[in-house]
Protein backbone atom coordinates (compact mmCIF):
# COMPACT_ATOMS: atom_id res chain seq x y z
CA UNK A 1 0.00 0.00 0.00
CA UNK A 2 2.76 2.38 1.13
CA UNK A 3 4.82 1.38 -2.36
CA UNK A 4 1.52 2.33 -4.23
CA UNK A 5 0.97 5.09 -2.91
CA UNK A 6 4.76 6.30 -3.26
CA UNK A 7 4.54 5.45 -6.64
CA UNK A 8 1.59 7.78 -7.44
CA UNK A 9 3.07 10.02 -5.85
CA UNK A 10 5.86 9.60 -7.70
CA UNK A 11 4.40 9.27 -11.26
CA UNK A 12 2.87 12.79 -10.25
CA UNK A 13 5.97 14.38 -9.27
CA UNK A 14 7.61 12.92 -12.52
CA UNK A 15 4.04 14.18 -14.97
CA UNK A 16 4.93 18.00 -13.30
CA UNK A 17 8.46 17.49 -14.11
CA UNK A 18 8.17 16.60 -17.91
CA UNK A 19 5.16 19.72 -18.38
CA UNK A 20 7.69 22.12 -16.62
CA UNK A 21 11.16 20.66 -18.90
CA UNK A 22 9.43 20.54 -22.15
CA UNK A 23 11.30 23.47 -23.49
CA UNK A 24 14.17 21.12 -22.80
CA UNK A 25 13.28 20.13 -26.09
CA UNK A 26 15.29 23.01 -27.89
CA UNK A 27 18.69 21.85 -26.96
CA UNK A 28 20.07 19.74 -29.36
CA UNK A 29 20.59 16.42 -28.15
CA UNK A 30 17.30 16.33 -26.36
CA UNK A 31 15.59 17.10 -29.73
CA UNK A 32 18.14 14.36 -31.28
CA UNK A 33 16.93 11.80 -28.39
CA UNK A 34 13.29 13.14 -29.27
CA UNK A 35 13.39 12.16 -32.97
CA UNK A 36 15.34 9.21 -32.29
CA UNK A 37 12.62 7.74 -30.08
CA UNK A 38 9.76 8.35 -32.68
CA UNK A 39 12.03 6.27 -34.98
CA UNK A 40 12.21 3.56 -32.30
CA UNK A 41 8.54 3.50 -31.37
CA UNK A 42 6.81 5.05 -34.40
CA UNK A 43 8.77 4.06 -37.17
CA UNK A 44 10.46 0.71 -36.71
CA UNK A 45 7.14 -0.78 -35.18
CA UNK A 46 5.47 -0.02 -38.15
CA UNK A 47 6.53 -2.37 -40.82
CA UNK A 48 5.36 -5.30 -37.91
CA UNK A 49 2.08 -4.37 -37.71
CA UNK A 50 0.97 -3.92 -41.14
CA UNK A 51 -0.75 -8.37 -41.61
CA UNK A 52 -2.43 -7.70 -38.10
CA UNK A 53 -3.67 -4.14 -38.56
CA UNK A 54 -5.10 -5.01 -42.15
CA UNK A 55 -6.68 -8.43 -40.75
CA UNK A 56 -8.45 -6.87 -37.54
CA UNK A 57 -10.78 -5.15 -39.86
CA UNK A 58 -11.29 -7.90 -42.15
CA UNK A 59 -12.19 -10.47 -39.16
CA UNK A 60 -13.88 -7.82 -37.04
CA UNK A 61 -16.67 -7.52 -40.33
CA UNK A 62 -16.84 -11.57 -40.89
CA UNK A 63 -17.14 -12.03 -37.76
CA UNK A 64 -20.04 -9.26 -37.62
CA UNK A 65 -21.40 -10.13 -40.47
CA UNK A 66 -21.50 -14.33 -39.85
CA UNK A 67 -22.40 -14.27 -35.71
CA UNK A 68 -24.83 -11.76 -35.74
CA UNK A 69 -25.81 -12.36 -38.65
CA UNK A 70 -25.64 -8.58 -39.56
CA UNK A 71 -26.03 -6.48 -43.16
CA UNK A 72 -23.13 -4.90 -44.47
CA UNK A 73 -24.23 -1.52 -42.68
CA UNK A 74 -23.94 -2.69 -39.25
CA UNK A 75 -20.57 -4.09 -40.15
CA UNK A 76 -19.38 -1.02 -40.77
CA UNK A 77 -20.67 0.98 -37.66
CA UNK A 78 -18.98 -1.76 -35.91
CA UNK A 79 -15.80 -1.02 -37.89
CA UNK A 80 -15.94 2.46 -36.99
CA UNK A 81 -16.99 2.09 -33.58
CA UNK A 82 -15.08 -0.49 -32.41
CA UNK A 83 -11.99 -0.21 -34.89
CA UNK A 84 -11.37 3.19 -35.32
CA UNK A 85 -12.51 4.31 -31.82
CA UNK A 86 -11.63 1.61 -29.21
CA UNK A 87 -9.11 -1.10 -30.98
CA UNK A 88 -7.07 1.20 -32.98
CA UNK A 89 -5.45 3.20 -30.06
CA UNK A 90 -5.69 0.34 -27.88
CA UNK A 91 -4.05 -1.96 -30.29
CA UNK A 92 -1.03 0.70 -30.66
CA UNK A 93 -1.06 1.11 -27.01
CA UNK A 94 -0.10 -2.39 -26.53
CA UNK A 95 2.23 -2.09 -29.41
CA UNK A 96 4.06 0.36 -27.56
CA UNK A 97 3.93 -1.43 -24.38
CA UNK A 98 5.59 -3.72 -25.74
CA UNK A 99 8.41 -3.00 -28.04
CA UNK A 100 8.65 0.65 -26.46
CA UNK A 101 7.66 0.50 -22.84
CA UNK A 102 10.51 -2.91 -22.08
CA UNK A 103 12.77 -1.00 -24.07
CA UNK A 104 12.65 2.28 -22.04
CA UNK A 105 12.31 0.96 -18.86
CA UNK A 106 15.40 -1.40 -19.28
CA UNK A 107 17.50 1.11 -20.61
CA UNK A 108 16.86 3.56 -18.21
CA UNK A 109 17.14 0.78 -15.64
CA UNK A 110 20.68 0.23 -16.53
CA UNK A 111 21.53 3.49 -16.96
CA UNK A 112 20.51 4.23 -13.24
CA UNK A 113 22.18 0.87 -11.93
CA UNK A 114 25.32 1.76 -13.85
CA UNK A 115 25.60 5.22 -12.44
CA UNK A 116 25.19 6.56 -15.78
CA UNK A 117 22.24 8.62 -14.30
CA UNK A 118 24.72 10.20 -11.87
CA UNK A 119 27.45 10.98 -15.30
CA UNK A 120 25.14 13.05 -16.63
CA UNK A 121 23.99 15.30 -13.90
CA UNK A 122 28.05 15.69 -12.83
CA UNK A 123 27.77 17.02 -16.82
CA UNK A 124 25.46 19.50 -15.33
CA UNK A 125 22.89 17.60 -18.02
CA UNK A 126 19.53 16.91 -15.55
CA UNK A 127 18.45 13.39 -16.57
CA UNK A 128 14.91 14.56 -16.86
CA UNK A 129 15.68 17.12 -19.38
CA UNK A 130 17.76 14.44 -21.45
CA UNK A 131 16.54 10.81 -20.44
CA UNK A 132 12.58 11.55 -19.56
CA UNK A 133 11.33 14.54 -21.83
CA UNK A 134 12.30 13.26 -25.44
CA UNK A 135 11.29 9.85 -24.26
CA UNK A 136 7.62 11.37 -23.00
CA UNK A 137 7.11 13.18 -25.83
CA UNK A 138 8.68 10.91 -28.56
CA UNK A 139 6.55 8.29 -27.50
CA UNK A 140 2.90 10.39 -27.12
CA UNK A 141 3.71 11.84 -30.87
CA UNK A 142 4.83 8.15 -31.76
CA UNK A 143 2.00 6.21 -30.90
CA UNK A 144 -0.61 8.83 -31.87
CA UNK A 145 1.15 8.21 -35.49
CA UNK A 146 1.05 4.52 -34.96
CA UNK A 147 -2.69 5.11 -34.39
CA UNK A 148 -3.48 6.61 -37.09
CA UNK A 149 -1.29 4.05 -39.19
CA UNK A 150 -3.28 1.06 -37.99
CA UNK A 151 -6.82 2.42 -37.77
CA UNK A 152 -5.80 3.97 -41.42
CA UNK A 153 -4.86 -0.34 -42.22
CA UNK A 154 -7.64 -1.86 -40.25
CA UNK A 155 -9.87 0.50 -42.25
CA UNK A 156 -8.68 -0.04 -45.50
CA UNK A 157 -7.69 -3.70 -44.88
CA UNK A 158 -11.82 -4.61 -43.70
CA UNK A 159 -12.65 -2.72 -46.76
CA UNK A 160 -10.42 -4.39 -49.29
CA UNK A 161 -10.46 -8.16 -47.06
CA UNK A 162 -14.00 -8.20 -46.76
CA UNK A 163 -15.53 -8.80 -50.16
CA UNK A 164 -13.87 -12.06 -50.17
CA UNK A 165 -15.26 -13.62 -47.11
CA UNK A 166 -18.80 -11.86 -47.05
CA UNK A 167 -21.55 -10.31 -49.34
CA UNK A 168 -20.51 -6.91 -49.48
CA UNK A 169 -18.54 -4.49 -52.77
CA UNK A 170 -15.78 -2.42 -51.29
CA UNK A 171 -17.82 0.44 -53.17
CA UNK A 172 -20.91 -0.49 -50.85
CA UNK A 173 -18.67 -0.42 -47.69
CA UNK A 174 -16.54 2.41 -48.60
CA UNK A 175 -19.44 4.67 -48.89
CA UNK A 176 -21.35 3.82 -45.95
CA UNK A 177 -18.06 4.04 -44.02
CA UNK A 178 -17.54 7.70 -45.11
CA UNK A 179 -21.49 8.53 -44.50
CA UNK A 180 -21.04 7.55 -40.69
CA UNK A 181 -17.71 8.98 -39.76
CA UNK A 182 -16.92 12.58 -38.28
CA UNK A 183 -14.17 14.04 -37.56
CA UNK A 184 -14.65 14.12 -33.96
CA UNK A 185 -14.14 10.24 -34.38
CA UNK A 186 -10.42 11.22 -35.15
CA UNK A 187 -10.15 13.80 -32.68
CA UNK A 188 -11.04 11.16 -30.03
CA UNK A 189 -8.93 8.40 -30.85
CA UNK A 190 -6.27 11.47 -31.53
CA UNK A 191 -6.93 12.94 -28.24
CA UNK A 192 -6.47 9.24 -26.31
CA UNK A 193 -3.74 7.77 -27.81
CA UNK A 194 -1.55 10.75 -26.80
CA UNK A 195 -2.90 9.71 -23.18
CA UNK A 196 -2.12 6.45 -24.04
CA UNK A 197 1.25 7.29 -24.87
CA UNK A 198 2.03 10.02 -22.09
CA UNK A 199 0.91 7.81 -19.53
CA UNK A 200 2.87 4.62 -21.16
CA UNK A 201 5.67 6.68 -21.35
CA UNK A 202 5.69 8.41 -18.27
CA UNK A 203 5.04 4.92 -16.15
CA UNK A 204 8.20 3.03 -18.07
CA UNK A 205 10.21 6.37 -17.26
CA UNK A 206 9.67 6.44 -13.62
CA UNK A 207 9.74 2.81 -13.30
CA UNK A 208 13.55 2.72 -15.36
CA UNK A 209 14.81 5.64 -12.98
CA UNK A 210 13.42 3.78 -9.37
CA UNK A 211 14.14 0.21 -10.33
CA UNK A 212 13.21 -1.85 -7.36
CA UNK A 213 16.98 -2.72 -6.43
CA UNK A 214 20.50 -0.94 -7.54
CA UNK A 215 21.61 -4.49 -8.91
CA UNK A 216 21.05 -6.29 -12.25
CA UNK A 217 17.79 -8.17 -10.33
CA UNK A 218 16.30 -4.74 -10.28
CA UNK A 219 15.98 -4.47 -14.71
CA UNK A 220 13.60 -7.24 -15.37
CA UNK A 221 11.49 -6.22 -11.72
CA UNK A 222 11.55 -2.55 -13.10
CA UNK A 223 10.32 -4.16 -16.66
CA UNK A 224 7.43 -6.08 -15.32
CA UNK A 225 6.57 -3.34 -13.11
CA UNK A 226 6.34 -0.73 -16.01
CA UNK A 227 4.62 -3.29 -18.14
CA UNK A 228 1.61 -4.30 -16.10
CA UNK A 229 1.30 -0.80 -14.73
CA UNK A 230 1.32 0.93 -18.09
CA UNK A 231 -1.24 -1.74 -19.17
CA UNK A 232 -3.35 -1.02 -16.23
CA UNK A 233 -2.93 2.93 -16.62
CA UNK A 234 -3.89 2.41 -20.68
CA UNK A 235 -7.16 0.31 -19.55
CA UNK A 236 -7.92 2.79 -16.78
CA UNK A 237 -7.42 5.80 -19.21
CA UNK A 238 -9.48 3.79 -22.05
CA UNK A 239 -12.63 3.14 -19.39
CA UNK A 240 -12.22 6.64 -17.75
CA UNK A 241 -12.47 8.30 -21.54
CA UNK A 242 -15.34 6.20 -22.99
CA UNK A 243 -17.28 7.60 -19.58
CA UNK A 244 -16.24 11.30 -19.70
CA UNK A 245 -17.04 11.31 -23.94
CA UNK A 246 -20.20 8.98 -24.18
CA UNK A 247 -21.11 9.05 -20.27
CA UNK A 248 -23.14 12.06 -18.11
CA UNK A 249 -20.08 14.75 -18.81
CA UNK A 250 -19.96 14.97 -22.79
CA UNK A 251 -23.20 13.10 -23.69
CA UNK A 252 -23.66 13.33 -27.34
CA UNK A 253 -20.17 15.05 -28.49
CA UNK A 254 -19.46 11.62 -30.15
CA UNK A 255 -22.16 9.70 -31.01
CA UNK A 256 -23.58 6.52 -32.49
CA UNK A 257 -25.27 7.05 -35.40
CA UNK A 258 -27.54 4.52 -35.94
CA UNK B 1 56.05 31.02 -9.13
CA UNK B 2 52.45 30.36 -10.97
CA UNK B 3 49.11 30.48 -9.16
CA UNK B 4 48.09 27.46 -7.75
CA UNK B 5 45.46 25.98 -10.02
CA UNK B 6 44.18 23.20 -7.39
CA UNK B 7 45.16 23.18 -4.13
CA UNK B 8 43.74 19.99 -1.37
CA UNK B 9 44.07 19.26 1.94
CA UNK B 10 42.36 16.09 3.70
CA UNK B 11 42.37 15.16 7.50
CA UNK B 12 41.54 11.78 8.62
CA UNK B 13 41.46 10.47 12.25
CA UNK B 14 44.15 7.46 12.31
CA UNK B 15 46.15 9.04 8.68
CA UNK B 16 48.43 11.31 7.81
CA UNK B 17 47.06 14.40 6.29
CA UNK B 18 47.26 14.89 3.11
CA UNK B 19 48.02 17.76 1.10
CA UNK B 20 48.14 18.58 -2.60
CA UNK B 21 49.53 21.82 -4.31
CA UNK B 22 49.54 22.26 -8.00
CA UNK B 23 50.55 25.29 -10.06
CA UNK B 24 49.07 26.47 -12.97
CA UNK B 25 50.15 25.73 -16.67
CA UNK B 26 52.21 22.48 -14.54
CA UNK B 27 51.87 18.63 -15.03
CA UNK B 28 51.92 17.47 -11.98
CA UNK B 29 51.97 13.09 -10.57
CA UNK B 30 50.38 13.52 -7.95
CA UNK B 31 50.46 9.44 -5.87
CA UNK B 32 48.09 9.16 -2.81
CA UNK B 33 48.29 6.98 0.28
CA UNK B 34 45.64 4.85 -0.57
CA UNK B 35 42.33 4.67 -2.53
CA UNK B 36 40.06 6.48 0.13
CA UNK B 37 42.00 9.81 -0.31
CA UNK B 38 42.05 9.46 -3.92
CA UNK B 39 38.41 9.24 -3.98
CA UNK B 40 38.13 12.42 -1.56
CA UNK B 41 39.96 14.45 -4.31
CA UNK B 42 38.56 13.07 -7.37
CA UNK B 43 34.89 13.33 -6.09
CA UNK B 44 35.90 17.03 -4.81
CA UNK B 45 37.13 18.08 -7.82
CA UNK B 46 34.35 16.43 -10.08
CA UNK B 47 31.71 17.55 -7.81
CA UNK B 48 33.43 21.01 -7.09
CA UNK B 49 32.11 20.29 -3.65
CA UNK B 50 34.19 19.19 -0.25
CA UNK B 51 33.36 17.50 2.84
CA UNK B 52 34.04 18.76 6.48
CA UNK B 53 37.11 17.24 7.10
CA UNK B 54 38.45 18.78 3.29
CA UNK B 55 39.35 21.76 1.51
CA UNK B 56 39.67 22.47 -1.67
CA UNK B 57 40.42 25.56 -3.62
CA UNK B 58 40.35 25.77 -7.65
CA UNK B 59 42.03 28.30 -9.53
CA UNK B 60 42.68 29.89 -5.82
CA UNK B 61 38.89 30.45 -5.24
CA UNK B 62 37.88 28.00 -2.34
CA UNK B 63 34.62 26.06 -3.45
CA UNK B 64 33.37 25.69 -0.03
CA UNK B 65 30.50 28.04 -0.16
CA UNK B 66 29.83 28.74 -3.34
CA UNK B 67 27.06 29.70 -4.91
CA UNK B 68 25.24 27.24 -7.66
CA UNK B 69 26.04 29.66 -10.44
CA UNK B 70 29.56 30.04 -9.29
CA UNK B 71 29.66 26.23 -9.26
CA UNK B 72 28.38 25.86 -12.79
CA UNK B 73 31.16 28.70 -14.00
CA UNK B 74 33.97 26.62 -12.36
CA UNK B 75 33.14 23.32 -13.35
CA UNK B 76 33.19 24.74 -16.99
CA UNK B 77 36.85 24.97 -16.70
CA UNK B 78 37.45 21.83 -15.34
CA UNK B 79 37.90 18.07 -16.67
CA UNK B 80 38.16 14.76 -14.58
CA UNK B 81 38.51 11.54 -16.42
CA UNK B 82 37.76 9.09 -13.93
CA UNK B 83 38.21 5.59 -13.64
CA UNK B 84 34.62 4.59 -14.08
CA UNK B 85 35.12 7.08 -16.91
CA UNK B 86 31.54 7.37 -17.41
CA UNK B 87 30.31 7.12 -20.68
CA UNK B 88 26.83 6.53 -21.83
CA UNK B 89 26.08 2.91 -22.92
CA UNK B 90 23.33 3.54 -25.17
CA UNK B 91 25.37 6.51 -26.98
CA UNK B 92 28.43 5.88 -29.72
CA UNK B 93 31.64 7.43 -29.28
CA UNK B 94 31.26 10.50 -30.90
CA UNK B 95 27.83 11.39 -29.02
CA UNK B 96 29.79 10.68 -25.86
CA UNK B 97 32.25 13.04 -26.77
CA UNK B 98 30.22 15.60 -28.03
CA UNK B 99 26.91 15.89 -25.34
CA UNK B 100 28.32 17.80 -22.76
CA UNK B 101 28.96 20.73 -25.17
CA UNK B 102 26.18 20.30 -27.81
CA UNK B 103 23.84 20.06 -24.74
CA UNK B 104 25.21 23.12 -22.85
CA UNK B 105 25.99 25.05 -26.18
CA UNK B 106 29.49 26.04 -24.82
CA UNK B 107 31.76 24.98 -28.13
CA UNK B 108 30.83 24.79 -31.40
CA UNK B 109 30.34 21.34 -32.43
CA UNK B 110 32.52 21.53 -35.75
CA UNK B 111 35.35 22.54 -33.16
CA UNK B 112 34.96 19.85 -30.88
CA UNK B 113 34.86 17.45 -34.86
CA UNK B 114 38.26 18.96 -35.49
CA UNK B 115 39.63 18.40 -32.02
CA UNK B 116 38.59 14.74 -31.66
CA UNK B 117 39.59 13.83 -35.69
CA UNK B 118 43.26 15.07 -35.20
CA UNK B 119 43.72 13.48 -31.89
CA UNK B 120 42.30 10.46 -33.08
CA UNK B 121 44.54 10.18 -36.24
CA UNK B 122 47.62 11.55 -33.92
CA UNK B 123 46.83 8.17 -31.10
CA UNK B 124 46.91 5.82 -33.84
CA UNK B 125 42.77 5.45 -34.71
CA UNK B 126 40.82 5.75 -37.57
CA UNK B 127 38.34 8.35 -36.45
CA UNK B 128 35.60 7.62 -38.93
CA UNK B 129 35.05 3.93 -37.63
CA UNK B 130 35.70 4.82 -34.15
CA UNK B 131 33.66 7.72 -33.59
CA UNK B 132 30.55 5.00 -34.57
CA UNK B 133 31.44 2.65 -32.28
CA UNK B 134 29.89 2.23 -28.74
CA UNK B 135 31.20 1.82 -25.63
CA UNK B 136 30.26 -2.30 -25.42
CA UNK B 137 32.35 -2.64 -28.43
CA UNK B 138 35.39 -1.17 -27.16
CA UNK B 139 38.36 -2.23 -25.28
CA UNK B 140 39.43 -0.63 -21.98
CA UNK B 141 42.14 1.89 -23.55
CA UNK B 142 39.35 2.62 -26.69
CA UNK B 143 36.54 3.58 -23.60
CA UNK B 144 39.63 5.79 -21.87
CA UNK B 145 40.37 7.53 -25.09
CA UNK B 146 36.62 8.45 -25.65
CA UNK B 147 36.58 9.92 -22.07
CA UNK B 148 39.65 11.64 -23.17
CA UNK B 149 38.69 13.17 -25.89
CA UNK B 150 35.37 14.19 -24.29
CA UNK B 151 37.55 15.32 -21.31
CA UNK B 152 39.79 17.39 -24.29
CA UNK B 153 36.12 18.52 -25.93
CA UNK B 154 35.95 20.89 -23.01
CA UNK B 155 39.27 22.35 -23.44
CA UNK B 156 39.41 22.37 -19.74
CA UNK B 157 42.09 25.22 -17.54
CA UNK B 158 42.34 22.58 -15.22
CA UNK B 159 42.64 18.38 -16.55
CA UNK B 160 42.65 15.59 -13.75
CA UNK B 161 43.29 12.12 -14.88
CA UNK B 162 42.79 9.35 -12.54
CA UNK B 163 44.62 5.98 -12.71
CA UNK B 164 45.50 6.51 -16.13
CA UNK B 165 47.32 3.19 -16.73
CA UNK B 166 44.66 1.16 -14.59
CA UNK B 167 43.17 -1.70 -16.45
CA UNK B 168 45.28 -1.24 -19.60
CA UNK B 169 47.88 -3.54 -20.49
CA UNK B 170 51.55 -2.34 -21.06
CA UNK B 171 50.62 -1.65 -25.52
CA UNK B 172 47.60 0.42 -24.42
CA UNK B 173 49.60 2.23 -21.07
CA UNK B 174 51.86 3.43 -23.83
CA UNK B 175 49.69 4.38 -26.03
CA UNK B 176 47.50 6.19 -23.01
CA UNK B 177 50.91 7.96 -22.16
CA UNK B 178 50.47 9.84 -25.23
CA UNK B 179 47.28 11.60 -23.65
CA UNK B 180 49.75 13.99 -22.30
CA UNK B 181 51.37 15.44 -24.93
CA UNK B 182 47.44 15.73 -26.42
CA UNK B 183 46.05 17.61 -23.92
CA UNK B 184 49.74 19.94 -24.35
CA UNK B 185 49.16 20.41 -27.77
CA UNK B 186 45.73 21.99 -27.24
CA UNK B 187 45.76 23.72 -24.17
CA UNK B 188 49.53 24.79 -23.38
CA UNK B 189 48.83 27.23 -20.42
CA UNK B 190 46.30 24.71 -18.73
CA UNK B 191 47.33 22.57 -15.97
CA UNK B 192 47.14 18.72 -15.77
CA UNK B 193 47.44 16.25 -12.78
CA UNK B 194 48.15 12.99 -13.36
CA UNK B 195 46.53 10.82 -9.75
CA UNK B 196 47.87 7.94 -8.91
CA UNK B 197 48.36 5.72 -5.83
CA UNK B 198 51.58 5.84 -4.17
CA UNK B 199 52.40 2.43 -4.58
CA UNK B 200 51.79 2.62 -8.29
CA UNK B 201 53.98 3.96 -11.35
CA UNK B 202 52.98 6.01 -13.71
CA UNK B 203 53.29 4.67 -17.19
Amino acid sequence: MIRALREVEGGLRLLMNVWLRVPALRRAPVRESFLRQIYFTGVTASTGVVLRASGLGALIIAFTMQVLDADTSLAVKILLWVVLREVGPLAAAMVVILRTGTAVSAELAMMRISGQTDTLRRMGIEPYDYLVVPRVMGVMVATAALTCYIQFLAVAGGMILSPFVIQASFTELYTRFFDLVAPVDFAYSLLKSLMFGFAIALTCCYHGLNPPALSLNGVPQAVTRAVTQSAIAVLVINALFAYLVFGVLFFGLVKAVV
Amino acid sequence: MSALALRYDLKRDGHAPVSVAVPGGTTQRVRLPDTEARNHLVGAVLSTRCGLDEELELFGEPVRGLKRLQRGRLHERIGVLTQAMGLISNLNAWENISLEAAYHGTQPIARIAQTAREALQSLGAEPQAFLARLPDEMDPFERKLVAFLRLLAKEPALALIDGLGEGLNREQSARAARFEAEYRARQPEGTLVFVDLAEEEVP
